[in-house]
């Protein structure tokens, strides 16, 4: 087990240089020059004098490989540099946002596994019901709906019309309400239809009839064994979104005026800022290895046949 | 199977049946109007408005991130653009310029402190102006900061500017919302290098940043000693809303007062408001001139006849009110008519005259082949390319308007979306063969504009290099900064602008404007004649 964790975590370094590759690599490949970017975020005509400066600042002027090079030291000692725009390092501008983003993707997931849990549960031992058709109408709904457009019917609805909860901003709970109910609501339905087929697949296995007839209570049986097992595709779909979720807040914090890091990120990214740029890759790739990572791991324990090789024990 | 086949369809028809009652449910609300518009309850006396991007750090000698309008309100220049072009005294009470034209004496205000109780004078003043001098390359934008010899403290409130060479839009220049605004000397940092930030945000003006979270809100409240017209609200909250929609959203409720700007929200959301009636909303004169350029380097933009010939090819009026929904209006003029010497311009009115067009285009040699629609000469095609910016919905419609109405004339034009700085890049390179363009506005024109007209590396100078007169007008456009003479400056400028509007490679489009929605209770909304200020002191809210 120690070894196994001791080699994934290794297996970021790679994973981090072509990250950083990538980044970088396509950043140039635009033609976009970000002391041009800069000088139009900051409407003034661009004189060849505050170009050249500007490009100077920012280390452009040198090689391409000097400039990869030296980021690359830099970032090792968790040095992201500073932001072209703000003049500010860009860990500080990072960490400032990154507990509004954290909140909200937690707020999401919990209320998508609150939700999908149950929901996906009932709708895989009660085939065809009401609450199945009701799971599946929500799923198509979920999928299909893009993020802004729910974000901005939920605002309409909810907070005009009714004005049970705030239009925009961040603060007491009622504002987390509704940017949470549009980033959720994917999730739930990706996540219920995993659950239900998942269940369905279980109950057809012999160890459900085998405890039926040893006459365990049909309760114990579901709860107890069904959705155990049944639960590990989706703690493996959480995993996977867990990443994808961090980077999904950037067009809801828009939407919602949530001042989190993707907002953050999206501006950067018309303003050709590259060292928030590269930050947030890196951050987003970390993030993704580790909670694939940290999957595994639960898995590990709520399955203990994964752990083992071949059904016995190592 | 039959049984549960029943039994299935029962429960799609009992589903469809709550859909249906929670659908007509909030279809309901949607009914519901309110009946008086309602500014936010939360605090009296205090005005709330919704800016796209967060305000930034408040330091008057820089550029990025701090917002313009923001700035502004804390910080004040000398002298003040007013409407129509007007110079008029600010925080210097007065200045002389010597008959020479390079010596600029201001005689300051007396009675003005910065907000932390300290006094203005020629001391702070003179300290402004060498920390900004010590960034001339970031600010040589400016034109009259690259001149500067001398910066000199006659007396206590007496402050003199040298230049090294007469620079007539001196006066003008020092209206800008930065670099020359004044910080109090406790802004300062210890090393007096204001570019790398300043300690506080002190400045003369008639508010005082007294709350900030970064990319949530500000809040200001008013400087209860300022000098001049104190401001009817106590204090002024700017909501950082990124989203346009949401905007429109957060104002439907009431949460927000105000929403101005150029493009603050969108075309359709204004018109909307507007017919609602529950709103007040307001459009300003001209800010700017959308323009479209030919670029004349080109070899089919090269006749004078083909670039009249595209002009008289396309309904101006139509296109404007039709893709702006009147928010903008058609311009006659390369620059906008309330700006300084430009009123008085006297150029040939080219309306709109299909068959005039095509009459042109035979002239010059592009005539239209049996069964083709695409004019040619000498067998190539008279096709022409249209950059636009990608982000920008006004360019693309019009863009699109044009090649359906040159289609008429036989011309096929290519549109092609870029990003904004790719279409400044190709721009500036002459990589181009029409771009859409806006001169700078208020207080930066007309000088600015002819200067980037007349300079090269900006792609004016490479576009218009088939005008007979080109050489004549980058001379005459050279003289213009230097002149000392009213009368010979207004001639001057008069024949840049009408000549490089009759050769036709600058084509006025429109007339951008400010735009702004704001609740019933609201009132005394103006827009400052400078395009990037904004003060608010008149605005006052009724409770």
């Amino acid at each position: 087990m120690g070894t196994y964790i001791l080699k994934r975590i290794m297996a970021i370094i790679p994973i981090f240089l072509l990250a950083t590759l990538l980044t970088f690599g396509m950043i140039h490949l635009s033609p976009v020059d970000p002391a041009e970017a800069y000088l139009s975020a900051a409407h003034i005509q661009s004189t060849d004098e505050i170009l050249a400066q500007k490009r100077h600042e920012f280390g452009l002027d040198q090689p391409l490989h000097v400039q990869y090079v030296n980021s690359i030291i830099k970032i090792c000692q968790f040095d992201f540099g500073i932001s072209y725009l703000s003049n500010k390092p860009v860990w500080e501008e990072v960490t400032y946002r990154m507990p509004a983003t954290i909140q909200l993707a937690l707020g999401s997931i919990i209320l998508a596994i609150l939700v999908s849990v149950p929901l996906g549960f009932l709708a895989g031992i009660k085939k065809n019901s009401v609450i199945d058709h009701f799971s599946r109408l929500l799923s198509f709904f979920g999928a299909s709906i893009p993020s802004f457009w729910l974000g901005y019917l939920l605002i309409f609805f909810f907070s005009v019309k009714l004005d049970l909860f705030p239009v925009e901003g961040i603060g007491t709970w009622q504002h987390l309400v509704l940017p949470s109910v549009t980033l959720a609501l994917p999730l739930i339905a990706l996540y219920t239809r995993l659950l239900r087929a998942s269940v369905l697949e279980n109950l057809q296995e012999p160890y459900v009839l085998f405890a039926r007839t040893r006459g365990i209570h049909e309760k114990v049986i579901m709860g107890k064994h069904v959705l155990r097992i049944a639960i590990s595709p989706m703690i493996t779909g959480l995993g996977m979104n867990l990443g994808k979720l961090l980077t999904g807040t950037i067009i809801v914090e828009a939407v919602f005026s949530w001042p989190g890091f993707g907002r953050y990120f999206i501006e950067a990214i018309f303003n050709r800022d590259v060292p928030v740029i590269q930050c947030y890759v890196l951050l987003a790739a970390g993030l993704f290895i580790f909670s694939n990572l940290i999957v595994d791991l639960i898995q590990m324990c709520i399955d203990p046949r994964i752990s083992r090789k071949g059904g016995q024990r190592q | 199977m039959v049984m549960s086949k029943r039994r299935n369809s029962k429960k799609v028809l009992f589903i469809s049946a709550i859909v249906l009652i929670l659908s007509t449910l909030l279809l309901g609300c949607t009914n519901e109007s309110k009946e008086n518009s309602t500014s936010n309850k939360d605090n009296k006396d205090m005005l709330t408005l919704a800016w796209p991007r967060d305000i930034g750090e408040m330091n008057p000698h820089v550029y990025n991130p701090s917002q313009l309008f923001a700035t502004s309100m804390i910080y004040e220049p000398l002298v003040s653009y007013q409407d129509g072009g007007k110079l008029k005294p600010h925080l210097a009470e007065s200045w002389e310029i010597s008959k020479d034209g390079k010596e600029y004496t201001f005689n300051l205000r007396q009675d003005v402190k910065f907000s932390d109780g300290t006094s203005f004078n020629a001391e702070i003043v003179k300290k402004n102006f060498d920390t900004i001098l010590k960034n001339v390359d970031l600010h040589s934008w400016l034109g009259f900061i690259t001149k500067v010899d001398q910066t000199e403290v006659i007396d206590q409130n007496t402050f003199k500017l040298t230049l090294k060479e007469p620079y007539y839009p001196t006066i003008q220049e020092l209206a800008v919302v930065r670099p020359v605004r004044f910080l109090g000397d406790a802004g300062f940092p210890k090393d007096g290098d204001t570019s790398k930030g300043v300690t506080k945000p002190v400045g003369t003006g008639p508010w005082i940043l007294e709350e900030y979270k970064a990319d949530e809100y500000a809040i200001f409240k008013r400087n209860e000693n300022y000098w001049g017209e104190l401001p009817k609200v106590k204090k002024i909250k700017v909501k950082v809303i990124p989203d346009a929609e949401t905007r429109v959203l957060a104002f439907e409720k009431g949460d927000l007062d105000l929403i101005y700007g150029e493009g603050a929200i969108s075309l359709d959301a204004f018109k909307q408001l507007e017919t609602t009636g529950n709103y007040e909303t307001s459009i300003s004169d001209p800010v700017a001139t959308r323009q479209l350029v030919m670029n004349t380097k080109k070899e089919q933009l090269s006749d004078l006849r083909v670039r009249q010939a595209l002009q008289y090819g396309f309904n101006k009026k139509a296109m404007v009110d039709g893709v702006t929904s009147g928010l903008e209006e058609k311009a006659d003029f390369i620059l906008p008519t309330n700006f300084p010497y430009t009123s008085d311009i006297d150029v040939t009115a080219i309306d709109y005259n299909v068959e005039k067009a095509k009459a042109l285009l035979d002239e010059a040699g592009w005539k239209l082949p049996k069964g083709k629609n695409v004019r040619e000469k000498d067998g190539k095609p008279l096709e022409i390319e249209l950059m636009y910016d990608s982000a920008e919905s006004i360019q693309k419609a019009m863009a699109e308007t044009l090649q359906s109405e040159w289609a008429a004339l036989g011309v096929k034009l290519n549109i092609v979306g870029v990003e904004l700085t790719v279409q400044i890049e190709r721009f500036k390179a002459n990589d181009f063969e029409l771009n859409f363009f806006s001169n700078y506005g208020a207080p930066y024109d007309p000088h600015t504009f002819v200067n980037v007209v007349g300079s090269e590396g900006f792609g004016f100078n490479e576009a218009i290099s088939s005008y007979p007169n080109r050489d004549e007008l980058l001379k005459q456009i050279a003289d213009v900064p230097g002149t000392t003479d009213e009368k010979e400056r207004q001639e001057l400028y008069s024949t840049i602008l009408e000549s490089l509007q009759d050769q036709g490679a600058i084509v006025p489009i429109s007339y951008i404007k400010k735009i702004a929605v704001y609740q019933k209770d609201v009132s005394d909304f103006t827009f400052p004649a400078n395009r990037d200020e904004h003060p608010f002191t008149g605005i006052s809210i009724e409770k």
